[in-house]
């Protein structure tokens, strides 16, 4: 087995894993995609297909983990790509298949009528805006200094031809694009994933309109945890990308299995991430209620003699308001698509973390930008004969 | 503040957050001094267009209650404790009281419960020292 057929296989299994446990870290009111109001969450239908998702979904992870360990024994790496792409298809199909039957019930039993389908903002989120934590952009950028440090002293002393960093066995000529090529890696995945954060950092908090006040505090302690975890993950893959390219400068020389060694660092992050996003939750719905909020109103209303059932009346910010229903604006629901709304990014509907709104020009260029960077730095290492 | 629209309910949008900031400069959560997110970024987290939180912010201001400048952005201009309205206004907006007061007469609604929906509104209203519903 080479280390590129192991690290296909690990693959396999932990997106297997990932996909199974995926409803756990998505919003309670947010099921396979379909929003529904708070007091559904226990509905027959969401727990059946949550069960047959969850054993869908685990017998294509242990299919396709124990198919890519058998055919890595015929000798090519490239099988266990095509069992990933096969198990994140049939995985897919699971989550359109649990979307498509609660919607159905959901729209014949009419969850959202009679009910105040409202969209909920804090202020206070602008106020006193989270600040991005810059001190944890520093590991990633110091491994991307180190990688430049050693490949300028190492850079004299390499033979004429160098391994192409993208394709195994092959060489390149001696060049700098040729050497330096894993630090533009470095570089692409610290500027993206810094930027990314950047705008997430300015855009809608995701808030929950039937207790806005406590779900933005959540909401706060989720970026806190997830922006740190991404932060670190990003110096993981720095110091993978590091540690791939140092047999190329020479500096040691890994055979077999152990040529695997550098990606420990990716495994590692990915596992610090997960563990995350399970703990927190999408928005922080996984987090403990901090603390009991006060309630002005009914203080008052305490006051004068009145209690707060009058004031839960017609008129008077009754309780029983709910999260728009805004399954329309997402597709497949996947991708958001609303050309009315400003956003950039807004929250997940299925897992953790933000998407595009696909109906946003900037938001499009945007996702361009991101697809061509890699092309464009593709195309200037196949000129450099990379 | 809190602020929460129903974008598809019957009520105009830019109305709903004119209606909720006025409702939050009574309540004492936004007083005169204090600061509003700009119109960008108020229909980012509303997920409106920006020219609707536009227009409610500009209703505002020729209430008297929104100032709106480049330098310090939308700050709220007057609040319970500003002293008596202009008499002009006050009596626009007892002639619009009147006919408020007047659907729920004439939906048959007793005089009682009036009174007491109007004691239970401005209970949650942040007075000036001396005044209030008690």
């Amino acid at each position: 087995m080479s280390a590129n057929s192991l690290a296909g296989i690990v693959t396999v299994a932990f997106f297997g894993v990932l996909l199974c446990v995926t409803p756990i870290i998505t919003r309670p009111t947010v099921v396979f995609g379909v929003r529904i109001p708070g007091d559904r969450a226990g509905a027959p239908v969401i727990r059946r297909e949550r069960r047959a998702y969850y054993w869908r979904t685990a017998v294509i992870g242990v299919c396709c983990t124990v198919t890519a360990v058998l055919v890595s024994e015929l000798g090519p790496w490239w099988p266990t790509r095509v069992i990933l792409a096969l198990e994140l298809a049939a995985d897919l199909g699971c989550l359109q298949l649990a979307r498509k039957n609660i919607a159905a019930v959901k729209k014949t039993e009419g969850w959202f009528e009679g009910l105040r389908q409202t969209v909920a903002t804090d202020t206070s989120w602008r106020e006193d805006p989270p600040r991005f934590p810059v001190r944890w952009l520093l590991p990633a950028l110091m491994v991307i200094a180190a990688t430049v440090i050693v490949g300028a002293v190492r850079y004299p002393g390499l033979p004429a031809r160098l391994p192409a960093a993208w394709a195994s066995g092959h060489h390149a000529p001696k060049s700098i694009v040729a050497a330096f090529a894993f630090v533009v890696g470095q570089l692409y995945v610290t500027t993206l994933w810094t930027g990314m954060m950047l705008i997430i950092y300015r855009s809608r908090p995701d808030i929950e309109s039937a207790d806005a006040a406590e779900s933005t505090r959540r909401y706060r302690r989720f970026l806190a945890a997830f922006t740190r975890a991404v932060l670190t993950l990003m110096a993981l893959v720095n110091l993978t990308l590091l540690l791939a390219t140092l047999p190329r400068w020479q500096v040691y020389r890994l055979s077999g299995l152990a040529s695997a060694l550098p990606l420990l660092p990716l495994l590692a992050g990915l596992v610090i991430f997960a563990v995350v996003a399970v703990r927190v939750g999408q928005g922080g719905s996984r987090l403990p209620r901090l603390s009991p909020v006060v309630n002005i109103r009914e203080a008052r209303l305490a006051r004068i003699g009145a209690g707060p059932s009058v004031g839960a009346g017609p008129g008077f910010n009754s309780p029983a308001r709910t999260d728009r229903d805004d399954d329309r604006f997402w597709k497949a629901g996947l991708f958001y698509v609303n050309r009315d709304d400003p956003s950039v990014m807004v929250s997940n509907r299925f897992g953790v973390g933000w998407t595009f709104n696909f109906g946003n020009r900037i938001a499009c260029l945007i996702f361009a930008g991101i697809i061509a960077a890699p092309a464009g730095l593709a195309a200037i290492m196949l000129a450099a004969g990379t | 503040m809190l602020l929460s629209i129903e974008p598809d309910g019957p009520v105009p949008i830019y109305q709903q957050i004119r209606d909720r900031i006025v409702e939050a400069i009574a309540d004492g959560a936004q007083p005169a001094g204090s600061g509003l997110p700009s119109t960008r970024q108020l229909a980012v987290d509303l997920g409106v267009n920006f020219h609707t939180v536009n227009k409610s912010y500009d209703q505002l201001r020729q209430e008297g209650l929104l100032r709106i400048s480049r330098k310090s952005g939308a700050v709220v201009q007057r609040d319970a404790g500003s002293g008596p309205p202009d008499p002009g206004w006050v009596q626009d907006w007892a002639g619009r009281l009147r006919t408020l007061l007047a659907e729920a007469a004439a939906q048959g609604m007793p005089e009682r419960d009036i009174i007491r929906y109007c004691q239970v509104a401005i209970a949650g209203f942040a007075f000036s020292a001396g005044e209030g519903a008690a």
